[in-house]
Order: C-alpha cells, then structure tokens, then sequence
C-alpha cells in the first residue's frame, strides 16, 4: 500500500501544501483544480465532497501512487484522478460496496479500470441526481442563451465545431462565451461555500 | 451531411457537460481566475485567502477544532481502515 508522507498523513500539511513545495502545481493551479473538484462533485451525494476528492487527487501525485504520463500538464492529470474518483464512486455504490465514501489507496490502480467498464444501468436515485443537476446548470447560466446553446452541445457529446455551427455561431461569439462561461464557473468554483 | 446527434441518459448528458467544464478551466488563463477572484472580494495572492479554503485549508470545521488535539490524533491512530488488517 503506498505510504502517505508522514506530514500530511499527520495533517499537519495539507497535501496541496507537499504539492506546491514539490513544484507539483502553482497556486494558480490549485484555484483550477479547486474549480475542477467542485464540477466534478456536482450530483454527488453530500458524503463525497468536492474538498474530500480534491484532497485525495492530491494525495494521489504526492506520493506517487499515480504517475504523471509524459505531455499530460499536472492539472489536466489531477483532473483526469478527479474524474476517476467520481466514476469509482459510483461504480462502487451501484455494486454496493461503498463503505465511507473513501477509494482506499491501495485500490488507486483500479481507476482506469472503472473508467473503461461501460456502466450499464444507473439506478433511480442516480438518474435523478443527475437530472437535478442539470437543472441547476442550466439555471446558473439561464441569463446566456448562447452558454445554454453550448451547454445543450455539450451534453449531446458534440465537438467545439459542431457546437459552433449548429448553434451558428462565429468563432468570436463562440469564443466569447465560452469565456463567459470559464467566469461563472470560476466563481462558482472559487467560492468559499461548501458546496 | 447532418450532425449525428447522439443523446444519452441523464447522467451520460452530465457527465459530458461536466467534462467540458473542466475542460475549459483546466487551460483558464491566470487573469480570468483573478478576475473571478476579484468578483468574489478575494486576493488570491494573499496567503490565506479565502481562495484556498478547502485547498491549503479545510473548509469545514474540523474536529480539532472543537476537540483537544492529543485525543484526536490518538482517536486517528487508534482507528481502524475497514478492509485493512
């Protein structure tokens, strides 16, 4: 089982702490990722928080038990960990075996196998979870009916150029909200709310 | 040729939006995070600005901080991981 420094195992420092003295990540990093964990959280039940996944992804560069890949930015790849630990949640609660809402750090190799198993069926509670929560992105961004457009693109798993064109939006105005939409979700995402 | 448009279940729609969420942030430039920052009052160049609650530290009140320390870590040691013998 991978050994968590002493220090943050103590919390004495915070893993973002061994991150930055690490050069792992910039504080600016951090802010990203603090955004990241709480888009990645949204439709999560309350016992898996956006702190608790954060923390963990974190964790999981400081001590190594998952490795940076050559070209993949820190951020992107704490991103992709973020990503893991919400689908190993939910893979782990539809199979039942969720205890307290922690992943173990032993099981952090399993992660790309949660992600390449399709998930055949999520349950009611799920599927409702997730229909709530779009209600509360659309609602976020109800004042932009062209962040909704790309939204609504987004969700049928259309590519950038795809959006853009049907949404018939030139490249600025596409540009333009998208840096709309990077401001409300770093708001959102820098707030100190807890979720 | 028409865009094939590809519908899913609820929680396939989300997960894609989420995804391109992320994807944004992951390459949002530094002025906009300071700019978001600023909407919010905060000073993310400050040491312990607000920016980093639930980062460099927690954002929720913590058990130490209601309990005296020496019985929390004794109560974290003592613990034991289910699963783990």
């Amino acid at each position: 089982m991978p050994q968590i420094p002493s220090l943050v195992d103590d919390r004495v420092l915070r893993p973002a702490h061994t991150a930055l003295g690490l050069g792992l990540v910039s504080r600016m990093d951090l802010l990203r990722l603090k955004s990241i964990a709480r888009v990645y959280a949204r439709g999560l039940p309350p016992e898996l928080t956006w702190e608790d996944m954060l923390q963990e992804a974190l964790t999981r560069i400081v001590t190594g038990s998952r490795r940076r890949p050559d070209g993949l930015t820190t951020v992107a790849f704490v991103a992709g960990i973020l990503r893991s630990l919400r689908a190993e949640y939910w893979r782990r609660a539809t199979h039942g075996s969720l205890g307290n809402g922690r992943v173990p750090m032993d099981r952090a190799g399993e992660e790309s196998l949660a992600l390449a198993l399709p998930d055949p069926a999520p349950g009611p509670e799920r599927a409702l979870s997730a229909r709530q929560e779009l209600v509360a992105i659309r609602q976020l961004f109800a004042g932009d009916p062209t962040a909704l457009r790309i939204i609504e693109g987004l969700g049928e798993g259309l590519s950038a150029e795809q959006i853009r064109r049907a949404a018939g939006l030139s490249r600025t105005d596409y540009d333009s909200a998208r840096r709309r939409m990077r401001r409300t979700l770093l708001r959102e995402g820098l707030t100190c709310r807890p979720r | 040729m028409p865009t094939q448009v590809r519908k899913g279940s609820s929680e396939l729609v989300l997960i894609r939006i989420l995804d391109g969420f992320a994807g944004e942030l992951i390459d949002a430039p530094e002025e906009e995070i300071r700019a978001a920052a600023k909407d919010l009052g905060m000073d993310p160049e400050a040491r312990m600005s607000a920016a980093f609650a639930g980062v460099t530290y927690p954002a929720r009140p913590q058990p130490s901080d209601f309990f005296d320390l020496e019985t929390t870590t004794r109560l974290t040691i003592d613990r034991k991981i289910p699963g783990e013998e």
